[in-house]
């Protein structure tokens, strides 16, 4: 590639407020510099270019910065603003934007694990049945899964819990409506879960507490599972 | 995720297009695992910056705030896909330039290029020179309109290559070129200082 030789005055006026700050390209470093050496017009031009740059500059520092509480109410206002769009995506988790999508996953992985907690909990519930029911000589209708707590043949329904609902308030609702999660979440935020046999035996249906929960605005979806 | 006061040591630093390396860290960051402690790092690294500049581009007061975060919402949910073609500065800082030109439509403001030019206001009396200078120079930019006056703010405040400000204006680097020349013209008729050293031809 041959070596660009401008040495117009006019390209070299051109590019001297780049000389003046420093940041002209290498390549047009050398000619521009040695243009400037021998124009007496660019040499002036240079120098004024310098005092813009210095009065700039100066009237930069001079300016009165922004206190420091404001830019961390301006975040603030931007993070909840972050934070409330990624909450509005959770329940479509995985199909989303790639913020939403990590939002969304890291309260999936915070709903599991207390799922996790809740169907152990419901495991040794159910080996504790289990052994009394040997114990009293008799069968029951249903065995309970030892990793889920799930029944086969239970009540069970399919539940969508609005973003940024507490734990206490999921478990709340569920114990009130004598339900258990037994699966869950899937890739829509969704979890299964299945009526007690007390909350059976007292009458309730899946489609009874679905009625119910449709109407709780800490549940954006709840249908029943056909058994 | 809970919001996290996380305080930013950088808040007053002269960011330049040298501290690219380490800003392209932190958005690896926020790319990689949405790290909130990286995402305030970089947005103290803009916050005064953009600050300056949108009020240079006569973006309302109570935009300023609307446009930079609308800038670094962009930068949140787009941190992934910068390629690194061009600076980090140029990239952040070119999104809010868009931005301030849309809040400058949405607001019907218009660069004050047209405006008369009112010389009794600056106050020539001063006993410091500097000081004086400052004024015309201010009047000066003012006059300007907002693409030539970001040319040269880019340039001079900011510090950036004729390359990086045609990549943040979006336009040829020859325009770029052009733009500042015109600038450079109109300071002169409005800085005496200026126009007498222009005038020191052989």
């Amino acid at each position: 590639m041959t070596p660009r030789i401008p040495d117009t005055h006019a390209e070299a006026w051109a590019l001297l407020p780049w000389l003046a700050n420093g940041r002209i390209a290498p390549e047009d470093r050398e000619w521009v510099e040695a243009h400037v050496q021998t124009c007496a017009e660019c040499r002036a031009e240079l120098a004024a270019q310098r005092m813009v740059a210095t009065q700039v500059t100066r009237d930069e520092a001079a300016a009165p910065q922004t206190a420091a509480s404001e830019e961390q109410r301006s975040f603030n206002k931007l993070w909840a603003r972050i934070e409330a769009s990624e909450s509005a995506s959770m329940p479509i988790s995985g199909t989303g934007a790639a913020a939403g999508g990590a939002r969304s996953s890291r309260a999936v992985r915070w709903l599991a694990a207390a799922v996790v907690v809740q169907a152990v909990g419901l495991g040794a519930l159910g080996l504790a049945l289990n052994g009394s029911n040997r114990g009293g000589g008799y069968e029951t209708v249903t065995t309970v899964d030892p990793l889920t707590g799930s029944r086969p043949g239970a009540p069970a329904v399919t539940l969508v819990f609005a973003p940024n609902t507490p734990i206490n308030t999921i478990n709340t609702m569920l114990e009130h409506q004598g339900l258990s999660i037994v699966a869950g979440p899937g890739l829509q935020g969704n979890f299964k879960a299945e009526l007690s046999p007390d909350a059976v035996a007292s009458g309730a249906t899946a489609e009874s507490v679905v009625a119910v929960l449709k109407k709780d605005p800490h549940v954006t979806f709840a249908d029943s599972i056909a058994r | 995720m809970p919001l996290q006061s996380v305080e930013n040591p950088n808040t007053r630093a002269v960011a330049t297009p040298v501290n690219d390396a380490s800003e392209r860290e932190l958005l690896e960051r926020i790319a990689r695992s949405k790290d909130q402690a990286a995402f305030r790092s970089l947005y103290g690294n803009y916050y005064q910056r953009l600050s300056r500049l949108l009020a240079r581009m006569s973006v309302r007061r109570e935009d300023i705030e609307e446009v930079i975060n609308d800038t670094f919402w962009v930068v949140w949910t787009k941190a992934a896909e910068f390629r690194g073609a061009s600076q980090l500065s140029t990239w952040i800082i070119g999104i809010a330039y868009r931005r301030a030109l849309n809040a400058l439509r949405r607001a019907k403001l218009r660069p004050v290029a047209d405006q008369p030019f009112d010389e009794d206001s600056v106050s020539v009396g001063s006993s410091e020179e500097e000081e004086t200078n400052t004024q015309w120079l201010s009047l000066g930019l003012e006059r300007l309109p907002v693409e030539q006056r970001m040319a040269l703010e880019l340039t001079y405040t900011l510090g950036h290559s004729c390359e990086e400000v045609a990549a943040i204006l979006d336009c040829p680097v020859n325009t770029v070129k052009t733009r500042l020349f015109r600038a450079r013209e109109t300071l002169k008729q409005v800085l005496p200082e200026l126009a007498g050293m222009s005038g020191e031809k052989s």
